[in-house]
């Protein structure tokens, strides 16, 4: 997971010109797309954004290896109840397996839908994601009219996640180097769950205390609860709009073809 | 328990997000009323903190693994289910926009289940258990009901949505949550506060502070 979070950072500080576009602009894209993936039931629809997705992808220039590498990785969870729809979706029968099991088309039908939403709207976040470093996410949510309390948890949020990650690989760390091993059967099931809990108490005391310290830290740089942050990030420019423009040209075109 | 995109049509999507928002909204002024300033970047470090505990694998006896949600304890922890829906809801978006874990239009739903729910029951289950047996049993019993309650939630959800039939979900989500709640929730959140209330017991909140512990 650290390994990802590192390289996630990596990859969204390339410059092209997804890169470049204004993370606002790339926000409500995104939003735009995923929210018409899961509203139209056409697969032609479907496909049709899936190449948009992908012909972005290739103006980005994100190594396509770690892209579908993220795909791969994120899609199990959702694609596992999509594939399994064939065999629990009433409906017409069309073959009959043993042990009571039927694959209905209704069920054929829904489960490649499902199948097809999953892969856009995750093609699209990964897209975005791999383009946008979180920080800037954060800036455009705020800028877009996300409640000011919440964003700045958010962004104090996104500053110390990585810390955190730092810190879990190195109890981790220290742990391999005893030889402790979460599925190792020749120790007590309750001790191996007693070292899990420390070490969660752990990352909960560190958060405490450093929560503590950011709190005084910026109380000594003039910090009175409200936040105003300067945004390093330059202005809107017209080909920011002709970006959202065009897709948006290009999904009411889908729908209407 | 993160719901994907598509698994939940966008009419659906919407009440989720519309209870989200008036929670929200009372989320805020709890946080506005409550809350010194001293507690906005602990609500954000915790957040950090809990992303990192959700990426950690715990071992479950059949083989597999699964992870710990932590809202419930955070409520605890904190004093008022407030605090870890606050926490909850900055780890999601996180997690839906920068991960892709969990969908975008689904947030709204996953922000009810493991937000509002799991907080709201893991909290007021403890409040209520304290004062008749020990706090610790309380906070295992509190954390594993809410895990619990949260997966059956999350299964009629995916069932009104149309994704998974009722039956099939109720035994798949509750079974696999019904261990996990107690194992992965449950019984590390209770080393969690016991080892908390040993070691800097002036880190939990009054309201939820072990009175009988032995100095």
């Amino acid at each position: 997971m650290k390994t990802s979070v590192n390289t996630l950072e990596r990859e969204a500080r390339k410059k092209s010109a997804i890169h470049n576009l204004d993370s606002r602009i790339k926000l409500i894209m995104t939003l735009i797309i995923i929210v018409y993936g899961v509203y139209t039931t056409n697969l032609l629809n479907l496909l049709l954004i899936e190449i948009y997705i992908i012909f972005l992808v290739f103006l980005s220039k994100i190594s396509l290896k770690y892209y579908l590498k993220r795909i791969v990785y994120i899609l199990p969870f959702g694609g596992f109840i999509a594939i399994f729809q064939p065999f629990i979706r009433p409906g017409d029968i069309l073959y009959t397996l043993p042990f009571g099991l039927s694959l209905s088309y209704q069920g054929v039908q829904f489960g490649i839908l499902l199948l097809s939403r999953l892969t856009v709207s995750i093609s699209m976040i990964v897209l975005f994601s791999s383009s946008t470093p979180m920080n800037s996410i954060i800036n455009a949510m705020r800028r877009l009219g996300f409640p000011k309390v919440l964003s700045m948890i958010l962004s104090l949020t996104v500053r110390y996640l990585f810390v955190f990650f730092d810190e879990l690989d190195n109890i981790r760390n220290a742990q391999k180097s005893r030889c402790f091993n979460i599925w190792n059967h020749k120790i007590s099931y309750m001790w191996i769950l007693r070292q899990l809990g420390y070490t969660i108490m752990m990352i909960f005391l560190n958060s405490f205390e450093k929560g503590e310290k950011i709190y005084f830290s910026m109380l000594s740089r003039g910090y009175n609860g409200e936040s105003n942050q300067y945004i390093e990030e330059p202005s809107m420019k017209h080909i920011n709009y002709f970006v959202l423009i065009l897709t948006i040209a290009i999904i009411i075109f889908i729908e209407l073809k | 328990m993160h719901i994907p995109d598509g698994f939940i049509p966008i009419s659906q999507c919407i009440v989720y997000y519309v209870i989200v928002i008036f929670v929200g909204y009372f989320a805020v002024n709890w946080a506005k009323n409550n809350l010194d300033e001293k507690q906005i970047p602990l609500l954000s470090v915790l957040g950090a903190g809990v992303f990192a505990i959700m990426s950690m694998n715990i071992p479950i006896p059949w083989g597999t693994s699964g992870h710990m949600i932590g809202s419930p304890i955070v409520s605890i922890l904190l004093g008022s289910p407030f605090a870890g829906f606050l926490v909850m809801t900055v780890v999601l978006i996180i997690q839906a926009l920068a991960f892709g874990d969990g969908g975008v239009t689904v947030l709204g739903a996953n922000i009810f289940n493991m937000g509002i729910i799991a907080s709201f029951l893991g909290f007021y289950i403890f409040k209520a258990l304290k004062p008749l047996i020990h706090a610790i049993p309380s906070v295992f019993i509190g954390s594993f009901l809410a895990i619990f309650i949260t997966s059956i939630a999350c299964a009629l959800e995916l069932f009104i949505a149309g994704t998974f039939p009722l039956t099939a979900g109720l035994v798949f989500m509750g079974l696999y949550h019904f261990v996990i709640g107690i194992v992965g929730e449950g019984i590390i959140s209770a080393i969690v506060y016991m080892a908390i209330n040993n070691l800097r017991p002036d880190l939990i909140s009054k309201k939820s502070l072990d009175l009988k512990r032995e100095d």
